[in-house]
């Protein structure tokens, strides 16, 4: 492996890792810097649903829809001095793992899938609140780097155990 | 635990309650005490009227959804003959869920126990091995419990558990008046769009239902980053002008209003022509027509446990122009300091797929579980319900204060109020809530 051209998979999970720690970090505009502007960032609400009825995630109700601009509002709005869900800040943990990279639709993307888990931490609570799903990407080469092009979260919990999603998975 | 005089601790404070109200002070206690929880169960929402849910989510027979009145699940469905039915979700055998799935379509619902077999009406149809188990059964006796009464208004569905619960419409009072004005504009009505939001929230039921009967004054510090990025066009301080209504029977309704009829800012909820256009002012009376007109933003509370809010949002300011929605929300009662929060969006039915889209889109990013006006609801309300589990504060029944508009402020009861109930202008003014807990009183008081 060259320093200069490691292998697509390092360099995907290093994208990964790079972009949970930011999230981690709560540095939310440099991790919004790694979004390509025409972003599709998803999370389906879910339901319980029949085996035979399919996986219960919903094709009209969403958690989260975004685009580039939505998410922008997001993180300028966790930017003002009044964002009170999360300041003080909850503390997030996001673990990225089996991580599987594909081919893309384009010759400059891969699919990458892999599973999340997030532990959230607020104020003096030792108990963490879960969220656990599976990740659906598209990263796109582009001006000599990665970005985030396409983000589908499908969550394991039809309730969510978490007070508010004022963070990203 | 019963005092001296055979009344218990519980009964002292409600009775102390009753007293206090009058002068704006509620117990904090009443937010966080397992044995208020377990009387509510019993006292209230086994014997109110429930939101259980909307027609449109089960359009097609056959189609269900679960759902709970209080903490007890009911399948939500509709029939072979397209009737809605509230189904108590258990076997008659030895109570297992007979639906396990939270939506679907189903002619039957089969207990996985034993097989017993229910047609999606309720009646008991199938038993295996009947004539060596059950021979001479009158099966006819045993099918799924139905709740005792269901009614609807504007595709709202509602139960009653109690049998002697009174009729539908004389609960509502005068909300009804306010609800034709909400939700019956238009022939065709309003229709839920997906699946609702659901989320678990640390905090007592009650502090939600009574932000929504008419806490606007939360508004202006809690959701202050709203106006920061600029998500709401009416100024925080212009947006308090309006009225705060007490229908009558705990329900309450707020609406921003600017105070010159002819303001040029938003009408109609910030609807844009198109969506005015299929508003039809024959459907109510000229009074509830002029206040949809003048209205900027509705939110308040259908008593015990519905909330709703309309309101023009934008989730993208630069790109986006403020779009209005529709929001019914129900706080699921799960212990004396944890709510389930149930949100739907709604849209008018026959609206262009993108103005529907548009609208789900605004309603997601301000109202849901990653809304950014509701986030921020998330933080105080669970804060207040540990309070109120103190043994300092809580057990010592110190008082909260609910005093605005009563012996402080500028507000004033409006004279010439066109609708039923009593109103008050400007929104600095917590009558909506003394409102909403006077009646609450009298459901725990009944006993």
């Amino acid at each position: 492996m060259s320093d200069q051209h490691p292998p697509l998979y390092h360099q995907v999970v290093d994208f990964l890792m790079h972009e949970a720690a930011l999230l981690d970090d709560g540095r939310f505009q440099e991790w919004f810097e790694l979004l390509a502007e025409d972003i599709v960032y998803q999370i389906p609400v879910r339901t319980t649903r029949d085996r035979e009825a399919g996986r219960g995630f919903s094709q009209q109700a969403w958690h989260m829809n975004e685009t580039w601009g939505t998410l922008k509002t997001r993180v300028a709005r966790l930017a003002t001095k009044a964002a009170w869900a999360e300041d003080p800040p909850t503390r997030t943990r996001h673990f990225v793992t089996n991580i599987r990279v594909r081919p893309g639709d384009e010759e400059n993307e891969v699919r990458v899938t892999s599973n999340v888990l997030v532990l959230r931490h607020q104020g003096d609570s030792p108990s963490a609140q879960f969220l656990s799903g599976e990740r659906h990407d598209v990263l796109r080469r582009e001006n000599g780097r990665w970005w985030l092009a396409r983000r589908l979260v499908l969550l394991d919990q039809t309730t969510l155990g978490t007070h508010n999603l004022a963070i990203f998975i | 635990m019963p005092g001296m005089d055979g009344q218990s601790e519980i009964e002292r404070l409600l009775d102390e309650m009753e007293r206090s109200l009058e002068q704006g002070l509620i117990p904090a206690r009443i937010f966080n005490d397992p044995e208020i929880h377990r009387l509510e169960l019993e006292w209230l929402f086994a014997r109110a009227w429930v939101f259980v849910g909307h027609e449109t989510e089960i359009p097609r027979p056959g189609d269900y959804c679960l759902r709970y009145i209080g903490q007890d699940p009911f399948i939500f469905v509709r029939d072979e003959a397209g009737s809605v039915r509230v189904l108590f979700n258990a076997c008659r055998h030895r109570g297992v869920q007979v639906c396990r799935a939270e939506r679907g379509n189903a002619s039957h619902f089969r207990c996985v126990y034993h097989g017993w077999t229910y047609t999606n009406s309720g009646e008991l149809v199938g038993i295996p091995a009947a004539e060596e188990a059950y021979r001479g059964f009158d099966k006819s006796a045993w099918g799924l419990l139905p709740a005792p009464h269901v009614a609807s208004i504007h595709g709202l569905v509602f139960a009653a558990l109690d049998p002697q619960a009174p009729p539908f419409e004389e609960f509502l009072g005068g909300m009804k008046w306010y609800l034709d004005l909400l939700f019956g504009l238009t022939e065709e009505g309003m229709e839920v769009i997906g699946e609702p939001h659901r989320w678990i929230l640390e905090a007592n039921w009650k502090i939600a239902a009574d932000n929504f009967a008419g806490d606007d004054y939360h508004t202006l510090y809690l959701h202050k980053s709203m106006w920061d990025v600029n998500v709401f066009q009416v100024p925080a301080r212009a947006n308090m002008m309006g009225y705060h209504v007490q229908a009558g029977n705990g329900h309450t309704i707020s609406f921003s209003m600017a105070p010159d009829p002819n303001e040029p800012g938003p009408t109609f909820w910030g609807y844009p022509p198109e969506i005015v256009a299929r508003f039809r002012p024959d459907r109510v009376t000229p009074e509830q027509y002029e206040l949809a007109r003048r209205s900027r933003v509705s939110v308040g509370t259908i008593f015990p446990n519905l909330s709703f809010l309309t309101v023009p949002l934008t989730a993208d300011p630069d790109r986006i122009p403020p779009t209005t929605f529709m929001t019914i929300r129900q706080w699921q009662p799960k212990g004396p300091d944890r709510m389930e929060i149930w949100s739907w969006a709604l849209m008018w039915e026959g609206v262009s797929p993108e103005f529907r889209e548009r609208s789900y889109q605004a309603c997601m990013a301000s109202f849901s579980p990653s809304g950014i006006f509701e986030q921020d609801d998330t933080v105080p309300w669970p804060l207040a319900t540990r309070t109120a589990g103190t043994f300092f504060f809580g057990r010592r029944n110190e008082m909260l204060n609910y005093q605005m508009g009563l012996s402080t402020g500028t507000a004033q009861p409006v004279t010439d109020w066109p609708g039923p109930g009593v109103a008050y202008s400007p929104r600095y003014e917590e009558g909506v809530q003394r409102h909403f807990y006077r009646r609450w009183l009298e459901y725990m008081r009944a006993r």
